[in-house]
């Protein structure tokens, strides 16, 4: 494990000199908190037109609420999804630089001929690409929920945007969708050799989250802790076929006589 | 002496194809072994499987005292390798780029850093310790690549190609290098396509291109492919005196270009003086009397292109 450890200092050392890189993928995180919350905000804050009391007739749990909290309500789900969507994002960009780029640049050989083993190879890019995704994205996450918390008109519109289906599938259901991202741009490797190739094909992975992102605004799904958790053994199970599939192709043998 | 580097029966296949068939040699330690051949002979694979990084398909081998496929990583900490391409980063420094490697070479973090400095003074390098390698140039470059497999002070040194695209500065200090190493009692096996160079550098050289076609000293190669002799350059034309030559019991042939007479012969020490009398004797007068000599480049065509 310690040269796995050596590998993502050198993983992160390489990172913080690709500023556009680094701007570009852990800013936007951050970014998102602030527009959210600033939204929210501006919600709360400007008289509603109408001034009727009902809500969405599809969505019986939004009845009865003020336009002012449905507005925070599904600005502020509509927002909480994309921190669904942002660890898939980072970490196949920082993934595909990390080791599409590695392979584009013809740098693997000198590495692999170490006494490091693969999997610690493997392992020190994953974690590279994991830990800055989703260390920026659960820290903005907590700025978030701490932005409902204060700037909600009302307790039901913090119950109803802070759930803790949300909370279950931030903490549970976004590192998995991150380490798929992550093993499948490992099996990408083996064959595109543009990072953005790599992305461009991983972004697919988006689809699923999105599919939940319209499903709940539509009504017909709601993100409590039991869908989290299924879907979070679900994700579990592909993460695991993900990784097996990846350790497969990410051998000495493979990358130096397979990868094209 | 005892051999570095050994090797038996070793064959390497991809889907069917031969990269590498049956190759048995044996390298002293402390000595550097050319292996020469042409593009796509199979040279990189070779190396590949010298140096733990793919599994050969038939056949074993010992290097630095370790069985191939028995404890790879052990035999990957014994050697050091100069890929064919640097595979340098080019936005970390020179200094970041050896530390990174000393690191996965087990080097614990100070000697990691007495090391990366020892070598960037070595190569000439420690001025522009902290620029990006990616402001090198491809001599300044490979001398680093060079400097990376030797962080771990390993007994087997892989060198692929160490001087290829290099202007002939750069090249002369690789090379005097590599004669530094030897001299340190490392082995080091060298592949190359600069003929004169493995003829300058190397001990011992396997001429190969899917299998050994042969291996010897660089003179044993010469010796072996086209015997001794010697050339007589004469005052006027040459070919009146190719009968006479040609009588010599001790003469296998002799041709004459111009003024220049070539005589193919066994022991040119014990016989130049019998060749020399029976010239004068035939009325030539003698300008120069010199040892034919074949070079490497005339072994490898014969070998590689024999072999066409």
């Amino acid at each position: 494990m310690k040269k796995a450890l050596i590998v993502f200092e050198k993983e992160w050392l390489e990172l913080r000199l690709q500023r556009a890189l680094l701007l570009a993928t852990l800013f936007l995180p951050p970014l998102l908190t602030v527009v959210a919350i600033a939204v929210f905000v501006i919600i709360g804050v400007v008289p509603a037109a109408g001034g009727g009391g009902r809500g969405l007739p599809l969505i019986p749990e939004l009845a009865g609420l003020s336009p002012t909290e449905l507005g925070q309500v599904l600005v502020g789900r509509q927002f909480s999804v994309l921190f669904l969507l942002v660890p898939i994002f980072i970490p196949s960009v920082l993934a595909s630089y990390a080791i599409v780029g590695e392979k584009r640049e013809r740098t693997l050989e000198p590495v692999l001929a170490t006494p490091i083993e693969t999997w610690e190879l493997l392992v020190g890019k994953a974690l590279a690409a994991l830990i800055p995704a989703l260390a920026i994205t659960l820290a903005s996450a907590a700025v978030f929920v701490a932005g409902i918390l204060v700037f909600a008109v009302s307790a039901q519109v913090r119950e109803l945007v802070v759930t803790p289906g949300w909370v279950l599938a931030v903490l549970v259901d976004t590192p998995l969708l991150a380490l798929i991202g992550v093993a499948l741009i490992v099996v990408l490797s083996s064959r595109v050799n543009d990072p953005r190739t790599a992305q461009q094909i991983s972004a697919v992975l988006v689809v699923p989250v999105l599919g939940l992102l319209f499903g709940q605004l539509a009504g017909v799904v709601v993100l409590g802790p039991g869908l989290a958790l299924g879907i979070g053994v679900i994700l579990a199970i592909i993460a695991a076929v993900a990784l097996w599939v990846a350790t497969r192709l990410f051998q000495r043998e493979v990358i130096l006589t397979r990868w094209r | 002496m005892a051999h570095a580097i050994e090797t038996h029966g070793l064959t390497r296949r991809f889907d069917g194809r031969v990269a590498v068939e049956d190759l048995s040699i044996a390298i002293e330690a402390g000595t550097v072994f050319g292996f020469l051949g042409p593009n796509g002979a199979g040279k990189t694979t070779t190396v590949r499987m010298l140096a733990a990084l793919i599994a050969p398909t038939d056949g074993d081998a010992l290097v630095a005292g370790h069985a191939l496929g028995v404890d790879d990583t052990a035999l990957r900490r014994s050697v050091g390798i100069l890929t064919e391409q640097p595979g340098l980063y080019d936005r970390l420094s020179a200094r970041q780029n050896l530390r990174y490697f000393a690191r996965l070479y087990d080097l614990e973090p100070p000697r990691a850093d007495a090391q990366v400095e020892r070598y960037l003074h070595l190569l000439e390098l420690w001025e522009r310790r902290d620029e990006p390698v990616g402001t090198f140039s491809k001599g300044m470059r490979q001398k680093l690549a060079i400097a990376r497999a030797l962080l771990h002070e390993p007994a087997v040194v892989f060198l692929d190609e160490p001087t290829a695209a290099l202007d002939p500065e750069a090249a002369r200090t690789v090379r005097d290098f590599v004669k530094g190493l030897r001299a340190e009692g490392r082995t080091i096996f060298l592949t190359t396509h600069n003929l004169p160079e493995a003829d300058e550098l190397c001990d011992n050289i396997g001429i190969f291109q899917r299998r050994l076609l042969r291996m010897g000293s660089p003179a044993e190669l010469r010796a072996g492919l086209f015997g001794a002799g010697t050339i007589v350059r004469v005052v006027g034309d040459a070919a009146r005196y190719v009968p006479v030559v040609r009588s010599l019991a001790f003469a296998r042939d002799a041709r004459a270009v111009g003024e220049t007479l070539t005589v193919e012969l066994d022991d040119p020490d014990t016989r130049n003086p019998d060749l020399v009398d029976a010239l004068k004797a035939a009325g030539a007068r003698i300008r120069y009397v010199e040892r034919l000599q074949h070079s490497l480049e005339d072994v490898y065509m014969r070998l590689v292109g024999g072999h066409k």
